[in-house]
């Protein structure tokens, strides 16, 4: 019975020292997850700055007039196409219809 | 007495005494010491630092990043840690482009810290890590950047070296942006790694509120780009552009010439950085018709086919005379407007008279602040009728005698275009927390109906004429119907306290499409060179300003939609 209790005693001692160290063994792999976190944080913050850097329209405009040759269109160039709502929505046909469409040959005149 | 006896009394002493000793040194340490060296302990074990959460971005309508925070290293030194401060200075001399002697002298100082470089770029920072040099650190620190450069800086405005927000929308906003500041106690090892916070688990500092604007980056970039090209071919002193969404009073684009980049501000002054176009007031000549107008069809004074005589160009009241650019004769009211009538538009005024004249001034927002949500925002210059003289009635109808903001004469323009509702004007449209989440979501907000829809309808249709057949063609956009006013006013010139004859101001102030508006715009040319009048410096700005961003905004040209129209 004292045997049993010492060994007991032993074990709780054990499990209190191992508990111990274990709490400082992960505060060290969250401290070090945390840093890992904070760097990629200011990654993503340095490419975001990148990022909008590079697609401001200023830059891009001369982007594509010095280096890409383009010129702004001039007046009556720009058509605006306004979707027709009024086109009923066709389904989408099954693969079986695709392949049964393909094997159609073409009527005269088309190519 | 024998001698062991002796030896064992000594031992006895011996022992007292060593004991006595120890219990003398635990005394000391464990009570009269305790508060002391416990405080000692804390200092090497525990690590006290100011965490500070991420100032919040600022964003266009579309989500586009105009303002946001990036750790960026600072440099400190240690001075008593150092064991050379001229070899140190002379390592970091042409890392940090500072002077040797700068730094050294800053490293001789009798301090525990101090900053050498604060905020600098992360290469300089990794380069300084790499050369390890004793009694020098690398700490990290929030840094505003503005990625898009110059674009909307004088709305944006800046933040200082300690990040605390000092011109415009940072300053306005600082509440908001700003990150929460909290310190926390850290636990240090014997190698002086952090172990863990002292609590149950470290709070991280909430991030500042994010903005999204009203404003959109390239209606702002096409903005500032034209206006930026006619104020260097005006070879003006300065120039500024509102364009504004006339049903709700938000602003797409405001922009001052000359810019400048809100990431290096240091070596400029406050007259380069500050928002002319809410901070400054002009008198704003022949624009200011368009409000006397707007009263006179309102009252009933005139009607569109309401003759009046131009004098042939003169006209004396109160012993001055009043001059038109031309000897005009018989003329319509609409003629009156299209051709810019200094004397039709006294005589308008005087019709009005002084009580009506002032309250529809003030009624459209003049000597008033608009209640923009950007700071500095002046009311103008608006005097009350029984401080004016017997010119004044004539004056104010022709835009002098009153000081006005680019920002008050574009809001009054967008009240006609709006069926003759006033809107207050505003460029945050939402402030989200540091999750996204929307906390205030800004609605249009109307100040006040200032003249009936049929008003605005007609005023409109005699502005139209102005583009077509009057002082402004220069602003005509092929395709679409275009309604304004063109503006030339003398400056005062400061040291004679008179008119100018050489110092001008030249602007226009129009909408378009006048069917169903989508921007309503002013422009404003301050001491062009050469030709001044508001017609050949500003109009052509309103026109490639305008087809621009009309096509940006996939709003049609009325002959494409004849076009569409015919092929149904």
């Amino acid at each position: 019975m004292k045997a049993i209790t010492i060994i007991a005693g032993m074990c709780l001692v054990f499990v209190f020292v191992w508990e111990r160290v274990d709490v400082v063994r992960l505060g060290y792999h969250i401290e070090r997850l945390k840093t890992q976190k904070v760097l990629l944080e200011r990654e993503r913050d340095q490419l975001q700055v990148k990022f909008s850097a590079l697609t401001a329209p200023e830059r891009i405009a001369r982007v594509a007039t010095d280096k890409l040759g383009l010129v702004p269109p001039q007046q009556g160039q720009v058509f605006i196409i306004h979707p027709q709502p009024a086109a009923p929505v066709l389904a989408t046909p099954s693969v079986e219809q695709m392949r049964v469409a393909r094997s159609i040959p073409p009527t005269r005149g088309e190519k | 007495m024998g001698p062991s006896r002796i030896r064992r009394y000594l031992l006895l002493l011996l022992l007292l005494a060593g004991f006595g000793t120890i219990l003398f040194r635990l005394v000391t340490l464990q009570v009269l010491q305790a508060a002391e060296l416990t405080a000692r302990a804390d200092r090497q074990h525990q690590k006290s630092v100011t965490l500070e959460g991420a100032r919040g971005a600022v964003t266009d309508r579309h989500g586009k990043v105009l303002a946001m925070n990036m750790e960026v290293p600072s440099i400190f030194g240690v001075p008593t840690s150092l064991d050379s401060p001229a070899s140190a200075a002379r390592s970091l001399s042409p890392l940090l482009h500072i002077r040797r002697d700068e730094i050294e002298k800053k490293l001789r100082q009798d301090k525990h810290f101090v900053w050498l470089a604060r905020k600098i770029e992360p290469e300089q920072g990794h380069r300084l890590e790499r050369l390890s040099i004793d009694g020098i650190g690398v700490v990290m620190e929030g840094r505003r950047f503005y990625p898009k450069g110059p674009l909307l800086a004088h709305v944006l405005g800046f933040v200082g070296m300690d990040g605390l927000g000092l011109e415009g929308l940072e300053r306005r906003y600082e509440a908001q942006l700003h990150g929460e500041k909290r310190v926390t106690i850290l636990q240090r090892d014997a190698l002086g790694r952090t172990v863990f916070p002292k609590g149950l688990r470290e709070q991280v500092p909430a991030a500042g509120h994010a903005l999204t604007l009203t404003i959109d980056e390239v209606i702002q970039y096409i903005a500032e780009k034209e206006l930026e090209d006619a104020v260097n071919n005006a070879r003006a002193k300065a120039g500024m552009i509102i364009v504004m969404e006339p049903q709700t009073g938000a602003i797409l684009a405001m922009a001052v010439s000359p810019r400048f980049d809100p990431n290096t501000v240091a070596a400029l002054t406050a007259d380069r950085w500050r928002n002319r176009a809410l901070t400054d007031t002009y008198e704003p000549g022949s624009t200011m018709k368009v409000v006397v107008a707007a009263a006179a069809l309102e009252e009933k004074v005139m009607m569109p086919g309401s003759m009046l005589f131009g004098e042939n160009g003169r006209m004396t009241i109160a012993n001055t005379t009043i001059h038109d650019h031309e000897k005009l004769g018989w003329m319509t009211f609409a003629q009156m407007i299209q051709k810019s009538s200094n004397i039709g538009a006294a005589k308008t005024g005087m019709l009005l008279g002084e009580q009506r004249m002032y309250r529809y001034l003030q009624a459209f927002g003049f000597g008033q602040r608009t209640e923009i949500d950007l700071p500095g925002e002046v009311g103008g210059l608006l005097k009350p009728p029984r401080e004016w003289g017997r010119r004044s009635l004539a004056s104010i109808s022709m835009g002098q005698e009153v000081g006005v903001t680019p920002l008050q004469m574009v809001s009054a323009i967008s009240a006609i275009a709006n069926d003759g509702v006033l809107m207050k004007p505003y460029v945050v449209s939402e402030v989200r927390d540091q999750k996204g989440q929307p906390l205030k979501n800004v609605l249009p907000q109307v100040k006040r109906r200032v003249v009936s829809p049929d008003t605005a309808r007609t005023l409109t249709t005699i502005l139209e004429g102005v583009v077509t057949n009057g002082t402004g063609t220069k602003a005509s956009i092929p395709g679409f119907r275009v309604a304004g006013k063109t503006g030339t006013a003398q400056k005062v010139d400061p040291r004679t306290g008179t008119y100018s004859s050489t110092l001008s101001i030249g602007s226009f102030v129009g909408f378009v499409p006048t069917d169903a508006p989508r921007l309503a715009m002013i422009i404003v040319i301050d001491e062009p060179q050469g030709e001044s009048w508001g017609g050949v410096v500003a109009a052509p700005v309103f026109r490639r300003v305008g087809e621009q961003v009309l096509t940006y905004l996939g709003v049609s040209r009325d002959d494409q939609v004849k076009i569409a129209m015919a092929a149904r």
